[in-house]
């Protein structure tokens, strides 16, 4: 006595009615854009032509592959430094949002270090870690952390006073309090920090390739732009907005997995999932009796 | 000693809530929230605290619940001095309170998490609190996915599930429409009836506070005090048509008269 599966699946037709209008104004856009660079009204020095990319990105993408382990190099560097900037911008967090003095210690570098423009740190960055992975990730995960400890900060310190008065009369200690009630109503903005966070990690990471690198997607593109190839240059910069769709839909979907409580599908979801599980245990525990 | 003899003359072994002298100051003694009061309240018995902002009704319940600590006089709850946040003593407050990320069933077993492990009697406990509620079909509902009242309702039956048998409600009804909120009293006085819990119930409105409670304790301002205790003969269990029997609005214009001569 199963329902069937709800399918909220649109049909071909409804997604080509949806597009259409937005792909054909792409098509128009691109077709104008060719022939301007044709005729001349644009010089191909500083603009190529868009089949000259496509002409490029066929090349690097598909038939030679160039591109792939510059791209997957640039990948790694971006996620590893957004983890160690995450990591070390949550633990602050916590530590300042535990204690008022460490807080006090804490902030005001953490402060120097984000008016401070954190790309400016690269050729020291570079100096210190060397041509490698090193110091992209190094670079990547300075200017992923100040976004992710100020917004996981912000969560943590709000205070719900009804809600924690709730708790203490419950008789709730401290570490409950965190745990139950801090954590999850801080988990949206900490999201919100993360999201912004893996963005700043792959700038972090292009930019300490463009001072100087062996690999990855930023040297690449500089290759390219030395050799005024402008269609390959530009069919390369196509890989970095590639990173930033896949890292930052990543995120999105663990938000929305995460922090199901904001979405009405999603609460529906999980409480249907919570439903089966209390009958499923009641079963068992019944059985046992 | 002296305390114990207060409560044995007042009421002997049946009070549950007894207070001599209780008075709470804030802003190092300038501001007078509560100045002496003394009360006993016997078990299983409801009574409302009414009055105008300012006249300490709030504060009497926070000392109670033992969320904050009186400046002067002493508070004892089963014959025991209150000291902080105990287990026979819970609240409610005006605003449901619930943690969003928790399903209703899982936020009525929120006290008994937080007092150690839950067991498969907890949760039947938790089921039935909610059916006797009205909600047995939202066990598994989220926050958002209910109404005001139905939140309140959750809340009620999370209140329950601590098996505290003092219940302390801050106007929990305050926040919801008229009509939610004389249906909600109706029930609430079923519930509190059923499960036997002697219960303070903090409001501004008069008629609310005389419909639902066995005595009245009418408090005035500036400094916030039990200006009269009044008591309610009505009988039990109460329809909301009593609300325009003569007795009802004598009783209305007895703690109208004490008001406002303040």
């Amino acid at each position: 006595m199963m329902d069937p599966p709800k399918s909220n699946r649109p049909n071909a037709l409804w997604l080509m009615s949806r597009f259409a209008p937005h792909l054909a104004l792409f098509g128009v856009l691109i077709i104008i854009w060719e022939l301007l660079v044709r005729t001349g009204v644009i010089t191909t020095i500083m603009i190529p032509k868009p089949s000259s990319i496509g002409a490029s990105i066929i090349d690097l993408y598909f038939v030679s592959g160039t591109i792939w382990p510059h791209f997957f190099i640039t990948l790694t560097e971006a996620v590893l430094g957004f983890c160690i900037g995450a990591a070390i911008a949550i633990a602050l967090a916590v530590g300042s949002s535990l204690s008022d003095p460490f807080r006090r210690y804490v902030m005001p570098y953490a402060i120097v270090m984000n008016v401070t423009p954190g790309i400016a740190l690269t050729p020291v960055i570079i100096a210190w870690f060397g041509f490698g992975m090193g110091s992209k990730i190094a670079l990547a995960a300075v200017i992923s952390f100040f976004p992710i400890f100020v917004n996981t900060l912000t969560g943590l310190m709000q205070v719900d006073n009804e809600r924690e008065e709730l708790f203490t009369s419950l008789g709730a200690n401290r570490f409950q309090i965190f745990t139950r009630l801090r954590v999850p109503a801080a988990l949206p903005l900490l999201f919100a920090g993360l999201k912004i966070g893996l963005t700043t990690a792959l700038i972090g990471a292009v930019v300490a390739e463009f001072a100087q690198a062996t690999a990855g997607v930023g040297v690449l593109m500089n290759r390219f732009s030395f050799q005024l190839n402008m269609g390959a240059s530009l069919a390369t910069l196509l890989s970095m907005t590639l990173i930033g769709l896949i890292l930052f839909y990543s995120m999105e979907f663990l938000d929305d997995r995460l922090v199901f409580w904001r979405r009405e599908e999603r609460r529906e979801a999980v409480s249907r999932k919570r439903a089966r599980a209390w009958k499923r245990r009641a079963e068992t525990s019944g059985r046992t009796r | 000693m002296e305390q114990q003899a207060i409560i044995e003359a007042n009421d002997p072994g049946t009070a549950v809530v007894a207070g001599s002298n209780v008075g709470k100051t804030f802003a190092n003694g300038t501001v007078v929230a509560l100045d002496n009061a003394e009360f006993t309240i016997p078990k299983g018995k409801f009574v409302s605290l009414v009055g105008p902002s300012g006249c300490g009704k709030s504060t009497l319940l926070r000392l109670i619940a033992g969320l904050i600590a009186p400046t002067s006089g002493h508070l004892h709850v089963h014959g025991t001095q209150v000291a902080g946040p105990r287990q026979d003593v819970a609240m409610m407050f005006q605003r449901a309170t619930l943690l969003e990320w928790r399903t209703a069933i899982e936020n009525v077993l929120l006290p008994t998490e937080i007092a150690g492990n839950v067991e498969d009697a907890d949760r039947e406990r938790a089921m039935e609190l909610l059916h006797l509620v009205g909600l047995g079909d939202f066990a598994f509902s989220f926050p958002a996915q209910l109404s005001g009242g139905m939140q309140q309702r959750v809340a009620l039956a999370r209140l329950l599930q601590t098996g505290a048998d003092v219940i302390l409600l801050d106007e929990p009804f305050g926040a919801l429409d008229e009509f939610t909120r004389e249906r909600l009293n109706v029930e609430l006085l079923r519930i509190v009836a059923e499960v036997g819990a002697t219960t303070v119930f903090v409001t501004h409105n008069i008629a609310e506070a005389i419909f639902l409670a066995d005595e009245v304790y009418v408090m005035t301002p500036r400094p916030g005090r039990i200006a009269k205790v009044i008591d309610v003969p009505l009988e039990r269990p109460r329809e909301l048509a009593i609300q325009t029997s003569p007795e009802f609005n004598h009783l209305v214009d007895e703690a109208r008269d004490v008001l406002g001569a303040h």
